[in-house]
């Protein structure tokens, strides 16, 4: 990944997202401001033709958005942008799932679908995911036919493991800080191996998700990005489940107020671990491809494509 | 930034994924027959196996060519280990000496002492075994009891060590031993010796284990003479020595294949038209598999690179044993029962009753995730 533009964005998103930020996205209002800052940063082009980034980038840059749970629709913008060629245009192009629900369908001008559809008129149902993203269903009345790269639920699903990811290191780091601040029985809470082996599971989950999603960005340009990016969402998928429920454990109460933070990241990893194919989905996919090439090709295929 | 643990993307480099097909013909034409493939390296004994190995150049790869060894890179070794453990081939003559006692003389002891014991080793014909736990010491080893004495040319050793897996089949045992002061002083005080397993002063006895197996043992030391030339190390150093030892035997393709050959068979049973269940079964434990060895080689570049990355392996090892115990009790529901004497069910029943054993041997899962616990600067 480019290292000055993930400066650039970790910077941006750094300096403008804040909890208020979030509460008024979940409410509905798109952060205009953020997307101003963004698109003048160039940062709305990133994966597109002549922008010198690509579909690593895109991918690199999630994980930084879903460290801070930018509440804007980056991984749509992007993707589009990388498979329409982009255009330098602050108009939102978003793409929509298999059930045509699309990220902030809503504030968009188009809409691309999977089935390879780029949707100029269309109406809109609202809706919003777990975390209070919006997600709207979209009717198309009118669209021109496109070509998609090949591996494109490939692609959405792990984009939806990197902000995952990036979000689970933002969980890992909210639970240290909060134990080792906490006190009970005049201690802090991190000094209870109880808690201690609870955030160690949880350093486990993160790092194996982080190392799961890296794969696939590894794999763009090797072979075998389709079965890696079936297991990085299949993995990544556990560990937001597994994590949550940790980080929620090590925060008390506290964690299940709405006032603190964490709830913007942790159902955002209950929402994410099901966009674009849960684990379930993913881990069919990998199972029936290994099954049908038999045991004895197991070892195989995972050293080869693993 | 960041404060939890990073593994840096690594990909084995193509002169490591050129052995892969060698061994794999090697294994083709050396699996010794009517020998049920089993991928727990602590299962499988052959000499025979481990000394073609030897031929190969496949034991002390890593080590210099004074001593035997290949001078080939730590990435390299990875595809050798890892094609031989999931391929359920019998390692476990050579595999303590080649991952742990060889690196611990390379690295502390004497140019004597490698020419010494090195080539035997690489020629599969020297066996080593870890002389760490004892009945009163097994997490805590700073609390080692048995006790050397300064005697003229060397020591008298006095003590019990237990759990010693192969010490009635190995040559050598490097045990931890107190030089100095008490159990009370901890880290200070503790020395490495290389004992002579069949020497006089060593009684080793068999323990049984719950699978009906003979692979560990009691070693009792009664005033058995250890010369000044087999003292590995410094004396008082042991203690330095023994958690150096750590990033080598904590973050290898063993600490999560143990159940690799149960998954193979579960395939096979399931066959090419598996239920939905049993799909997303088979690509959650891949999923798994792919992402520990991912993380696993990860730490073998931090390794090559000459790095000491003791959390980092704990957390490979800890992540591993959870799934290699977590493997057997989900494929187990996802079959019907199947008779005794059907593949599957005999990797199963096999895998099951070792088991227990994934999350102790080499340091508890308590142990690690204490270890992580101080990487995230909990304590
Ligand atoms: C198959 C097998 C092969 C082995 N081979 C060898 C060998 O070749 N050489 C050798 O030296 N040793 C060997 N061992 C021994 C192994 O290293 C020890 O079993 C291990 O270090 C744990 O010690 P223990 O069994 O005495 O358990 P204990 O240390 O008594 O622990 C018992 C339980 O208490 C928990 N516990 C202990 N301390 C703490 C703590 N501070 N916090 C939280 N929980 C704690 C442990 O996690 C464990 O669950 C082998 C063990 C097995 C099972």
């Amino acid at each position: 990944m480019d290292a000055l533009v993930a400066d650039a964005a970790e910077r941006i998103f750094a300096d403008h997202v804040d909890k208020p930020l979030l509460d008024c996205a979940e409410a509905g209002e798109f952060p205009q401001q953020l997307w101003q800052v963004l698109c003048e940063a160039g940062l709305h082009l990133v994966g597109t033709k002549d922008s010198g980034t690509g579909l690593a980038d895109i991918l690199g840059l999630l994980k930084v958005a879903g460290r801070h749970a930018v509440p804007l629709p980056l991984a749509e913008v992007w993707v589009a942008g990388f498979v329409l060629g982009g255009e330098d245009s602050d108009g939102l192009t978003v793409v929509a799932d298999d059930g045509l629900v699309a990220a902030w369908g809503r504030r968009a001008e188009r809409v691309l679908t999977l089935d390879g559809r780029l949707a100029t008129e269309f109406s809109v149902e609202s809706g919003a995911n777990l975390a209070g993203e919006p997600r709207d269903r979209i009717r198309v009345d009118g669209a021109s036919e496109i070509d998609l790269p090949g591996e494109m639920p490939e692609l959405m699903a792990t984009t939806r493991a990197a902000l995952a990811a990036g979000a689970l290191e933002r969980t890992l780091e909210l639970a240290i800080e909060y134990a080792t601040t906490r006190s009970q029985f005049g201690r802090t809470i991190s000094r209870f191996q109880a808690v201690q082996h609870q955030l160690a599971v949880l350093a486990g989950e993160v790092a194996a998700a982080v190392r799961a999603c890296d794969g696939a960005i590894e794999a763009l340009d090797a072979t075998g990005f389709g079965t890696q990016a079936a297991a990085a969402k299949a993995r990544v998928g556990e560990a937001c489940g597994i994590a949550a429920e940790i980080v929620h454990q090590v925060h008390g109460a506290m964690g299940f107020t709405h006032e603190h933070t964490l709830h913007h990241f942790t159902r955002r990893l209950w929402s994410w671990r099901d966009e674009f194919g849960n684990e379930a989905f993913w881990q069919r996919r990998l199972g029936e491809r290994l099954a049908a090439s038999g045991a004895d090709a197991l070892w195989d295929f995972i050293a080869r494509e693993g | 930034m960041f404060s939890g643990l990073t593994f840096a993307p690594a990909r084995l480099p193509d002169e490591a994924e050129a052995l892969r097909a060698e061994v794999r013909a090697f294994l083709a034409d050396q699996m010794p027959a009517d020998y049920w493939p089993n991928s727990d390296f602590n299962e499988g004994h052959s000499p025979e196996f481990t000394r073609r190995l030897g031929m190969r150049g496949w034991i002390g790869m890593t080590w210099p060519k004074a001593v035997g060894g290949g001078e080939r890179t730590f990435f390299e070794r990875y595809v050798v280990t890892e094609e031989l453990l999931a391929a359920g081939a019998p390692v476990s003559a050579h595999w303590i000496a080649d991952r742990q006692s060889g690196p611990l003389l390379l690295r502390f002891g004497t140019e004597e002492q490698q020419r010494r014991y090195l080539p035997g080793v690489v020629r599969g014909e020297t066996w080593f075994s870890i002389g760490m736990s004892e009945p009163n010491t097994g997490s805590d080893l700073a609390s080692v009891a048995t006790k050397a004495t300064r005697v003229k040319g060397g020591w008298r050793v006095s003590g019990t060590k237990i759990w010693t897996t192969d010490a009635h089949r190995n040559h050598y045992i490097i045990a931890l031993v107190r030089t100095e002061g008490t159990p009370a002083d901890r880290h200070a005080g503790l020395t490495q010796m290389v004992v002579d397993l069949k020497g006089e002063g060593v009684t080793v006895r068999p323990i049984a284990n719950i699978a009906g197996g003979h692979d560990f043992n009691e070693v009792v030391f009664d005033e058995c003479f250890v010369a000044d030339a087999d003292v590995v190390g410094e004396p008082g150093n042991g203690w330095q020595q023994v958690t150096s030892e750590l990033g080598y035997e904590r973050s290898g393709p063993e600490r999560f294949l143990s159940a690799f050959r149960v998954f193979v068979e579960f395939v096979r049973a399931v066959g090419t038209a598996p239920s939905p269940e049993q799909s997303a079964l088979i690509g959650r434990l891949a999923s798994h598999v792919m992402t520990l060895r991912k993380m696993s080689i990860s730490v073998a570049a931090m390794l090559q690179e000459g790095a000491n990355p003791g959390v980092e392996a704990a957390l490979v090892k800890s992540l591993g044993n959870d799934f290699e115990k977590m493997l057997p009790e989900l494929v187990r529901l996802a079959l019907p029962q199947m008779p005794p004497e059907h593949p599957f069910a005999r990797s199963l029943a096999q895998t099951l009753m070792h088991s227990p054993s994934f999350t102790i041997r080499g340091g508890t899962r308590e142990i690690l995730r204490g270890v992580i616990a101080r990487g995230l600067g909990l304590r």
